[in-house]
C-alpha cells in the first residue's frame, strides 16, 4: 500500500498494480472504514486504488496519511458487512442485444453458450465511473474476453449490459460507449429520482438472470407502476 | 413572500446552467461534483446582492442568453468581461442592477475571459439534487432533470432577503488574460515520465483547443517525444487532474469530468488557480508552474 498527496487537498491511496477481487476488497473495506469518519469530503474507490478529499479545517494531508496507515489492518475486518447481492434479469435478444451475434463469432461460441458463460459466474462491482452509476464488474470468463468496438457508439440506450475486456456493465442513462452489447435490463440503474440514485454500489455482487422479451415487459411495467421487487440478499 | 421575478429566456446562450458550489461526496457512484467554474466570480456575484455565498448563478460561457423579465428584483453580473445590455444600453460588472416587467437583458460576446454570472437576489424556485442547484452534464437532461438552459425555459426567484445582516461585500474583482501561468503539484504518475518529458511540459506555453468544455480542456500541444506510458488501470480523477493521452496532448480535467480515468496524471492544478483556469478559452495560453505543497 503507498499513501501519496493527490491535488492539494486529497490523497490517493494504491494498492497492487492488478485487477483482481483481492485487491478491490481491500479498496472497499477502507472506503467503508473511511464512510464514517469526520475530516472527509469524497472518496473514489477505483480497482486497485482510493481516492480521499480531506477537509483540512479538521486535520492535515499529513495527519490524515498517518491515521489511514494505522488503520488498514483492522479496515479488512470490515470486508462486504454492507454489500449485496442483486439478481439482475437481462433480455439477451434482438435489438436489446445488437453485438451478441458477431462477438460470439469473434470468440468463437455460441451466442447461447455466450449467455449461459455470462449467467454462470457472480460478479464484483469493483467500481463505478464513466457515468453515474456505470458499475464496471468483473471477471469474466477467459472465453468471453472482448475487445472494445472499433468505433464507439454514439448513443447506447439505458439498460444495456455490456461486455469489454474481462469487465462487463450495465450503462444506467443513454450515453455514448463503446462497450459490445449483448442484452438489456429493464431495471432502473440510474435514477435522480430516488434517495438512492445508483442501484448498484461498490463492492456489491451481481448475478445475471436470462429473460424473455415478454418478461421484460412485465417488469418494466410492474417498474412503472411500482410493484417491481427487486431481488436481493446480503451477501 | 416578496415580489417574484420571473426570467423568460429568449436565446439561451452558448451553453448557459445553473451552479453553485457542487455536490462533494457522490464521486463513489460516479456522480462529478459539478458546481461554478469560477466559484470567485459566482462568490462575488451573491455578495454584491448580499446573497449567501451558496446561492445559485447562471453560468453563461461565451456568449451569454437573452432574458426578458416579469415582476421586480435585483441581479448583479460578474465573472468574464461580457457585453452587457439592458434594455439596449451597456451595463456594468460588479453592480446591483435592477430589474422589472419588460426589461430585456442580452449578454453577448466576451471581451476576456470566459464565463460570466449572472446573479439574482432571493430564493431561487429550481429544484436541488444531492445538496446541489447544480446543472450536470447532458445525459440528465434527457432525463427532464436539472438540464442547461433552453430557449424558452422560465426560471423563477422570489426576492426575499435570504441574509438577515447586511455586510459590506468583499470579493476579487480578478483582471483577465489570454494568457496564464497556472500552479500544479506533481500528479500520481509524475515520476513515470522521463526528465525530457517532464521539462518539456513546464517549458512548453501550452493552448487551449476548441475541445474546451465543462468536463475538460483538451490542450493543442503535445510533450515532444512523447511515447504513451502503458495504461493505467482506472482510478479517481478530480478537478485540475492533467492526464497525458496516448498522443502526448494534455488534458486538464474540470467539475463535470467522469470520477475515474485511465491515462497518466502527470500534475494537478492547485484549487486557488482553477478558478482562473475555467475563464480560459480556445485560442488562450497556458505556461504550467511547479508549486509544492
Amino acid at each position: 500500500m503507498k499513501i501519496q498527496p493527490f491535488g492539494d487537498s486529497s490523497l490517493l491511496i494504491s494498492y497492487e498494480n492488478e485487477i483482481s477481487e483481492m485487491t478491490n476488497q481491500k479498496v472497499i473495506a477502507l472506503f467503508q472504514l473511511l464512510e464514517s469518519k469526520k475530516g472527509i469530503t469524497f472518496q473514489i474507490p477505483a480497482y486497485n486504488s482510493l481516492t480521499v478529499g480531506i477537509d483540512q479545517d479538521i486535520w492535515s494531508l499529513h495527519e490524515a496519511t498517518i491515521f489511514i496507515r494505522n488503520q488498514t489492518s483492522d479496515a479488512l475486518d470490515f470486508i462486504s458487512k454492507t454489500n449485496k447481492e442483486y439478481i439482475i434479469p437481462v433480455c439477451y435478444e434482438g435489438d436489446f442485444a445488437p453485438d451478441l451475434n458477431d462477438i460470439s463469432n469473434h470468440i468463437g461460441i455460441s451466442p447461447t453458450e455466450l449467455v449461459t458463460l455470462h449467467t454462470a459466474n457472480c460478479y464484483r462491482v469493483f467500481m463505478l465511473g464513466f457515468v453515474a452509476g456505470f458499475a464496471y464488474m468483473g471477471t469474466l470468463d477467459s472465453k468471453l474476453e472482448s475487445p472494445r468496438k472499433d468505433s464507439p457508439r454514439l448513443s447506447v440506450p439505458a439498460g444495456s449490459v455490456g461486455l469489454a475486456g474481462l469487465q462487463t456493465g450495465i450503462y444506467p442513462t443513454q450515453a455514448p460507449g463503446g462497450w459490445q452489447i449483448i442484452g438489456r435490463t429493464p431495471l432502473e440503474m440510474f435514477s435522480p429520482e430516488r434517495n438512492d440514485p445508483t442501484l448498484l454500489k461498490p463492492g456489491d455482487s451481481v448475478r445475471f438472470r436470462a429473460i424473455s422479451k415478454e418478461e421484460y415487459q412485465i417488469i418494466r411495467l410492474k417498474i412503472e407502476t411500482g410493484i417491481f421487487k427487486m431481488e436481493v440478499s446480503l451477501g | 413572500m416578496g415580489d417574484l421575478l420571473r426570467l423568460h429566456f429568449k436565446k439561451p446562450g452558448l451553453k448557459t446552467s445553473i451552479q453553485d458550489f457542487g455536490r462533494t461526496g457522490f464521486q463513489h457512484l460516479g456522480i462529478p461534483i459539478g458546481g461554478a467554474l469560477d466559484k470567485e466570480a459566482m462568490i462575488a456575484a451573491n455578495r454584491v446582492l448580499n446573497n449567501p455565498d451558496s446561492n445559485p448563478v447562471l453560468e453563461c460561457t461565451l456568449i451569454g442568453p437573452e432574458i426578458e423579465f416579469t415582476g421586480a428584483g435585483n441581479i448583479c453580473l460578474t465573472g468574464a468581461e461580457m457585453n452587457a445590455e439592458l434594455n439596449n444600453e451597456l451595463v456594468a460588472r460588479y453592480k446591483t442592477l435592477k430589474v422589472k416587467t419588460g426589461d430585456v437583458l442580452k449578454l453577448k460576446g466576451v471581451d476576456e475571459g470566459c464565463r460570466s454570472y449572472l446573479g439574482i437576489q432571493g430564493k431561487w424556485n429550481v429544484a436541488n439534487w444531492l445538496g446541489s442547484y447544480s446543472a450536470l452534464s447532458s445525459y440528465l437532461s434527457e432525463n427532464g432533470f436539472m438540464a442547461s438552459i433552453q430557449r424558452g425555459d422560465e426560471l423563477e426567484v422570489e426576492n426575499i432577503k435570504v441574509n438577515e445582516d447586511f455586510r459590506a461585500p468583499t470579493y476579487k474583482k480578478p483582471y483577465y488574460s489570454s494568457c496564464y501561468i497556472v500552479r500544479v503539484v506533481t500528479g500520481p504518475e509524475f515520476s513515470r515520465f522521463s526528465i525530457e518529458q517532464i521539462e518539456d511540459f513546464f517549458n512548453k506555453i501550452f493552448s487551449v483547443s476548441q475541445d474546451a468544455n465543462r468536463m475538460g480542456y483538451r490542450l493543442n500541444e503535445t510533450i515532444q517525444g512523447y511515447q504513451a506510458l502503458q495504461e493505467e488501470i482506472s482510478s479517481g480523477i478530480i478537478p485540475g487532474t492533467i492526464q497525458i493521452t496516448n498522443s502526448g496532448q494534455p488534458i486538464v480535467l474540470l467539475a463535470d469530468a467522469q470520477t475515474t480515468g485511465g491515462y497518466p496524471r502527470i500534475a494537478n492544478i492547485i484549487s486557488e488557480d482553477l478558478d482562473i483556469f475555467g475563464q480560459m478559452k480556445p485560442g488562450d495560453d497556458v505556461k504550467f508552474m511547479l508549486a509544492s505543497l
